[in-house]
This record gives structure tokens, C-alpha cells and sequence, in this order.
């Protein structure tokens, strides 16, 4: 195998195996199901939203690469064209659950409305807050913030700031433009930030919390409330 | 200076690196001198880092062990 067609297509395990188990060697398809067992249940848990329907879909989406693993392209990643399987398989199950498809899923809604998502919380944040919270509770409301949001922006987030891919990748996994991506992903990071900022600010001081709102409001106003604090 | 809406709808890009050095300056001039964009900048950044941390949405050990018992059955009759 050349260089340029292990770089192309990933790392040159992922071939060697594809070739054993077209090859008739079955088994050989387990070690690339470990490999990428996270990705798919990611990706299939980002279009789903909830646990259950992921694991049917991420069963269902190996299956699928199983079964059609002699049409799989070699000019392609191997993990690119497994992600795209699993999109699909997640994007039926949530059609079959619906019925009808919603404004929220619909491919064809770009984004939401143009109206910009606008922070509401602006105190910093604690330096450590695994030292407050722990690793578990802290996974937890972090998981717990990013399925809060909406489907199309909770894809994004998972697939870009959970799973790391590329925005090129991560569009065309979901079959959306990078530029629909990058609108998403900003009202996405934005919209998680305000989720979490409740568990994660810095309790203020009153002191700070003064300040803070003088210097928003102005230095008039700022003196009359000092004033009226007795500062 | 550039106002506080036009910042922030170039938070996302500015975090992945993806704007131009004059962008980039302009934005990190207002930051220096606006304390909300500052602070969302700030946060947002550290909400980022936080997620990675915590490697959220790993692969149940009885979803995953289900996975490779239906996987077994598939695998051995081909």
C-alpha cells in the first residue's frame, strides 16, 4: 500500500481489515466496529437526541456498512463514508418516529430564524469547577446542557465540539453547507454556553455585582447607586 | 470600534481560528474594552475546553456489549 492511499483513506488498518472481510474473513469486522463504535454512537445519539433510538440506529448503521462493505469507495475515508451510513440510519428512525417532518428537522431550513441569539449572562466563570462539581457531575451537566438544545443545533455542537470533525466533514455528514454549519455552530456554542453559565459563574459579590452593572449602565447612574448602598 | 452584535456573530469563527489577522485584532481590541463580550468571549472558549474535558456521551458499557451480541450472530452466519 503507497503512502498516498493511506492518507487518503485513513490509517491502513482500516483497508487491511475491509480486505480480510471481503475476503470472507467476518470476524475481521469487529476490530473496525471498536474502533469506531464512539463515532457512530455520537453522530447517532446528535440526530436522535436520546439513548435508546441511538443504539438502534448505531446497531442498524454497522449492520448497513457490514452488508454493503464491497460498495464502500476507497477514494473516501472509511470513517467518513461509516458516518455518513449512520446520519442516514439516525435521519429514518427519526422520520419513522414523527410521521411527518417538523420545521426543526427539516434539511431544507438552513437555520432558524435570522434573529441572533443574544448572551444573557455575563459573569465570569470559576476556574475549576470539577473542583466543586467532580468529573461524573460535571459530564453529566454538560451532557445535560448540550441535549437541551434544539435538534439542528444540537447536532452540530456534538458533531464539531464532541466529536471534533472537520466543519467540511461535519457538513456533509448532516448534508447541510459548511457556511449553514458555521451559523449554526455559532448560535449552537453560544446557546450552550448560556446553559451551563447558571452551574459554572462565579458567585458575585454585591459589591461586584454593583460594579458590574455600573459600568453597563453608566458612571451617573453608578454614582447614585453607591451612593444609595452607602459606599 | 467595532459594536457588540458584530463581535459576537464572529465568536464562533474567531475560536477556530478561521479569521483574517485584521479581523482578528478589531475583534480583540473591543474584547479588551468591553466587559460582556469579554466575559463571553471568556466563557465561551472555557465552556468549549470543559466539553472535551469531560468526554461527554461515551458508549455505554450495556449498549456497547449489546451491540456486539447482535454483531456475534450477523458475524458468525456470513
Amino acid at each position: 500500500m503507497n503512502q498516498d492511499q493511506a492518507t487518503q483513506s485513513g490509517p491502513p488498518d482500516d483497508l487491511a481489515l475491509i480486505d480480510r472481510v471481503l475476503a470472507g474473513d467476518a470476524r475481521s469486522f469487529e476490530p473496525l466496529v471498536r474502533r469506531y463504535e464512539r463515532r457512530v454512537f455520537r453522530v447517532t445519539l446528535a440526530v436522535l437526541g436520546n439513548v435508546e433510538d441511538a443504539e438502534d440506529a448505531m446497531q442498524d448503521a454497522f449492520i448497513k456498512a457490514f452488508r454493503h462493505l464491497s460498495q464502500f469507495r476507497r477514494e473516501a475515508r472509511f470513517t467518513t463514508w461509516l458516518t455518513r451510513i449512520a446520519v442516514n440510519e439516525a435521519l429514518q428512525k427519526r422520520q419513522a418516529r414523527k410521521g411527518m417532518v417538523s420545521l426543526d428537522d427539516s434539511r431544507g431550513v438552513e437555520g432558524q430564524s435570522e434573529e441572533r441569539f443574544m448572551p444573557r449572562r455575563f459573569e465570569s466563570w470559576r476556574a475549576d469547577p470539577e473542583k466543586l462539581y467532580g468529573k461524573q457531575e460535571l459530564r453529566r451537566l454538560i451532557e445535560a446542557a448540550i441535549q437541551s438544545l434544539p435538534a439542528i443545533y444540537r447536532e452540530v455542537l456534538i458533531l464539531r465540539d464532541v466529536e471534533e470533525m472537520s466543519a467540511e466533514e461535519a457538513a456533509e455528514a448532516i448534508g447541510i453547507t459548511v457556511s449553514a454549519l458555521k451559523s449554526r455552530l455559532l448560535r449552537a456554542r453560544l446557546m450552550v454556553r448560556e446553559a451551563l453559565a447558571a452551574s459554572l459563574e462565579q458567585p458575585p459579590t454585591l459589591g461586584k455585582k454593583m460594579l458590574h452593572a455600573a459600568g453597563d449602565m453608566g458612571t451617573a447612574l453608578a454614582m447614585r447607586l453607591m451612593r444609595a448602598a452607602g459606599k | 470600534m467595532m459594536e457588540c452584535k458584530d463581535v459576537l456573530a464572529n465568536l464562533s469563527n474567531y475560536v477556530d481560528g478561521e479569521v483574517s489577522a485584521e479581523l482578528r485584532m478589531a475583534l480583540e481590541e473591543h474584547v479588551a474594552k468591553c466587559r460582556r463580550c469579554h466575559v463571553v468571549f471568556d466563557t465561551t472558549e472555557k465552556a468549549l475546553k470543559i466539553i472535551l474535558d469531560v468526554e461527554p456521551f461515551e458508549v455505554p458499557l450495556a449498549v456497547s456489549a449489546r451491540l456486539y451480541t447482535r454483531l456475534e450472530k450477523i458475524l458468525s452466519d456470513a
